[in-house]
């Protein structure tokens, strides 16, 4: 019968295995207060894994969801800004209009103010031009080239495309970045035809210079038609002042949803250091408490009292 | 009669002696691997002559009856079949990390949400270059981060069949080995230093044997030689007597492996060669999967180019070539190559109604979620496997430990043996000066 129950080999053998258990135990914490992350592949808990591949996704296309938010932002804001000035040419055109339609001016006078409502015409062909934060037309819809163009008499004409495109901000949200120009820009007149802010103005203008037989008749006619034309524009304005909002929303949603995301990340896969290292004293008190019994018990020998 | 009595303590010297010598030797291989503790069975030699009758006193001292091993075949052979089990487990778990790390750490995952993240972030200016540059370099990088974790599956793949082919060749060496203890076995004599010599050359060269493969074993009842068997209770002998028979390895077409006994198809079934069979496998399950997504993104984007024109407003080229993710390349040659627009745009379109639809087939594809079901299998996989292994792990070494307490030597037991014996022989001297004091006060006398 063996005096202790087990072979001195096995005593070495169990003694190196727990040792060596105790101490990959100790470093497997050290790596994730090392890290700061409790998996260091897949398998350590293929589920959390699989969700945190999940969550840096959403985050991933998130990103990339803020960046066109922010794209959008900023043609909104710059088509915004477009329209401002447009409205200020057009009050311009009116105070103008109403002047010219004073019949005590004089036929010169009349060709200053035509002249002036031609400059002011310039301006809007170029303000309806204006550029977007990649440089395409702000008001162009999808086109490659300029909203509007300018025919053989020197009339605007819209070359661009009916629709602008939607950019997704995320979440199944998107918002449309600006507004084609005849949106905002043409009209149905006091006479009941199409027209459009432009075509008033560069028609006022050519009335005025040219002399037509009843100057002040004209200028009352495009003086209700400037009105509808600013009616026309300040209501694009303001869609687009909701889109604005819209976008900040969408924003606000998105930060939450981050939020939330990077909480659930921690949670599953950020190392809890407070336990960690809890656990990580544990293990080397433990291990030091067995390198002492060990030592002790090796050192028991017969041979000693022999 | 006195000189019995000499003869007598004679025979207890040399019991003692030879019992301590025995003794010492175990002390000496305390440490040996495949080393059995041996004791002395001693017997009584009792002198019966016809002559004799059963009252009178016959007594002739010790001898020595033989050298026992104190092995338990049973538990010998229950450290052979954990043992297989546990080698089996260990194998296909670090085969499967293998295959975990090769899909995993190249980032394949990472690579697909990049390309997805580039379309989407295209929509923004579907005609701006450094964004279609972008989406290019992201396909780029998919083809190549699928083509490295192609061949890293496959470089595990030569891995394990390297392995398995070095174990195969293990495995006859052992059998050769075996079949030459076999015969040195059958002519040993019983109970002598040479036939325990041998036995434990036979335990340990079977306990080898059983970290490679299964085996079934018999041992002749008088000479101790065994007959192994590969491949479940109807297997083909790999051992028999002084033949043995020679395992060979095929590998398929897809990298899995068989193995064959001298022709004969034989299953393993445990042992470290089962564990790489089982992991190439997965191998080429995963291999095989790897491919799908690779073709799978290859074919949907290309039959999403086909139905728009690109920013030059020619008819959308292919932007993958390949059928595999091994063979999967980016073919466009600049990001002017992406169609966005549909179909009957013009140059420098700002439609991205192409690109929509190209995303909308890639999410109903959904390589990334394919991606992420491939990554959970082979993770959850190894989990699995690695609670399997650190079970049987515990169970061999409880076996191993049983066998260990019988078999081993225990330093304590040895030296009480060494005074115990010592005693022994003292004692014995002091009969022989017993006899000799009787014997001079017989002669004293005048």
């Amino acid at each position: 019968m063996p005096i202790v129950s087990t072979s001195t080999s096995a005593f070495y053998e169990r003694a190196r295995a727990d040792m060596k258990d105790l101490r990959s135990q100790a470093e497997t914490l050290q790596a994730q207060l090392g890290s700061g992350e409790k998996l260091t592949r897949s398998s350590d808990d293929p589920v959390a894994a699989s969700r945190l591949r999940a969550l840096g996704r959403l985050e991933k296309l998130s990103e990339i969801d803020a960046a066109n938010a922010s794209r959008a932002n900023a043609d909104l804001t710059l088509a915004d800004a477009a329209m401002s000035d447009m409205a200020d040419a057009i009050i311009r055109a009116q105070e103008l209009a109403a002047q010219a339609a004073n019949d005590t001016i004089t036929d010169s006078q009349r060709t200053a103010i035509g002249q002036e409502l031609e400059q002011i015409f310039g301006n809007l062909v170029g303000l309806s031009n204006a550029r977007d934060s990649n440089g395409h037309a702000l008001f162009g819809g999808e086109s490659a080239g300029d909203a509007y163009g300018l025919d053989a008499g020197g009339n605007a004409v819209y070359v661009g495309t009916p629709n602008t495109s939607n950019l997704p901000l995320g979440e199944g949200q998107s918002v449309t970045r600006s507004m084609p120009g005849p949106q905002f820009l043409s009209f149905t007149d006091t006479s009941g035809n199409p027209s459009d802010t432009m075509a008033t103005i560069k028609a006022l203008a050519v009335a005025l210079q040219s002399g037509t037989p009843d100057p002040t008749g004209a200028a009352r006619e495009a003086l209700g038609n400037l009105q509808t034309g600013l009616d026309t524009l300040t209501t694009g304005q303001t869609v687009i002042g909701t889109r604005l909002a819209w976008i900040e929303l969408t924003d606000n949603r998105r930060i939450d949803l981050q939020e939330l995301r990077q909480t659930e990340e921690s949670n599953i896969g950020a190392t809890d250091i407070a336990t960690t290292i809890a656990t990580l004293q544990e293990t080397l008190t433990v291990l030091e408490a067995s390198q002492a019994s060990f030592t002790k018990l090796a050192g028991l020998t017969l041979f000693d009292k022999l | 009669m006195p000189s019995d009595l000499i003869s007598m303590a004679r025979s207890g010297t040399r019991a003692a002696r030879t019992a301590l010598e025995i003794t010492s030797n175990n002390i000496a291989n305390a440490s040996s691997e495949g080393y059995v503790r041996r004791s002395v069975s001693l017997a009584e030699v009792a002198v019966g002559t016809v002559s004799s009758t059963p009252t009178s006193i016959n007594l002739a001292g010790v001898a020595v009856a033989g050298i026992v091993r104190n092995a338990d075949q049973f538990r010998q052979g229950e450290v052979r079949r954990t043992g297989a089990d546990a080698a089996r487990a260990a194998a296909e778990v670090q085969g499967l990390e293998n295959i975990e790390s090769a899909v995993e750490q190249t980032g394949v995952y990472t690579s697909i949400v990049d390309f997805e993240a580039g379309l989407q972030a295209l929509l923004s200016d579907p005609t701006d270059g450094p964004l279609r540059a972008g989406v290019l370099e992201q396909g780029r990088t998919l083809s190549e981060t699928l083509n490295v974790a192609a061949s890293s599956l496959d470089a595990v793949g030569d891995g394990l069949r390297f392995e398995a082919g070095e174990g195969v060749e293990n495995v006859n060496r052992i059998a050769t080995e075996l079949a030459r203890v076999n015969l040195r076995l059958s002519r040993a004599s019983d109970s002598s230093s040479d036939q325990t010599a041998q036995l434990d050359q036979r335990d340990m060269l079977l306990q080898e044997l059983s970290q490679y493969v299964d085996t079934r074993t018999s041992f002749a009842p008088d000479t101790g030689v065994v007959t192994v068997t590969l491949g479940g209770p109807s297997g083909t002998d790999l051992v028999d007597g002084g033949a043995t028979r020679s395992l060979a390895m095929a590998t398929a077409a897809d990298g899995t492996v068989s193995f064959t006994l001298d022709g004969t198809p034989t299953a393993i079934s445990s042992g470290q060669l089962a564990g790489k069979s089982l992991s190439l496998t997965q191998a080429a399950s995963t291999r095989a999967e790897l491919d799908a997504i690779a073709a799978e993104i290859v074919t949907t984007v290309n039959a999403a180019q086909a139905a728009g024109v690109d920013l030059d407003g020619n008819p959308g080229q292919p932007l993958f070539s390949g059928t595999g993710a091994a063979d999967m390349r980016m073919i466009a040659a600049n990001g002017a190559a992406v169609a966005t627009a549909p179909a009957g745009a013009g140059a420098n379109s700002r439609d991205v109604s192409n690109l929509e639809a190209m995303r909308s087939a890639l999410s109903a594809a959904d390589p990334a979620g394919d991606m992420d079901t491939l990554l959970f299998g082979i993770s959850s996989a190894v989990a699995g496997r690695r609670v399997t292994r650190d079970a049987l792990d515990s169970i061999a070494s409880t076996a191993r430990v049983a066998l260990q307490a019988q078999a081993g030597v225990d330093l304590d037991q040895e030296a009480v043996n060494l005074v115990r014996f010592q005693q022994a022989f003292e004692a014995n001297a002091r009969v022989m000066q017993v006899a000799t004091d009787i014997f001079d006060s017989i002669l004293a006398i005048r």
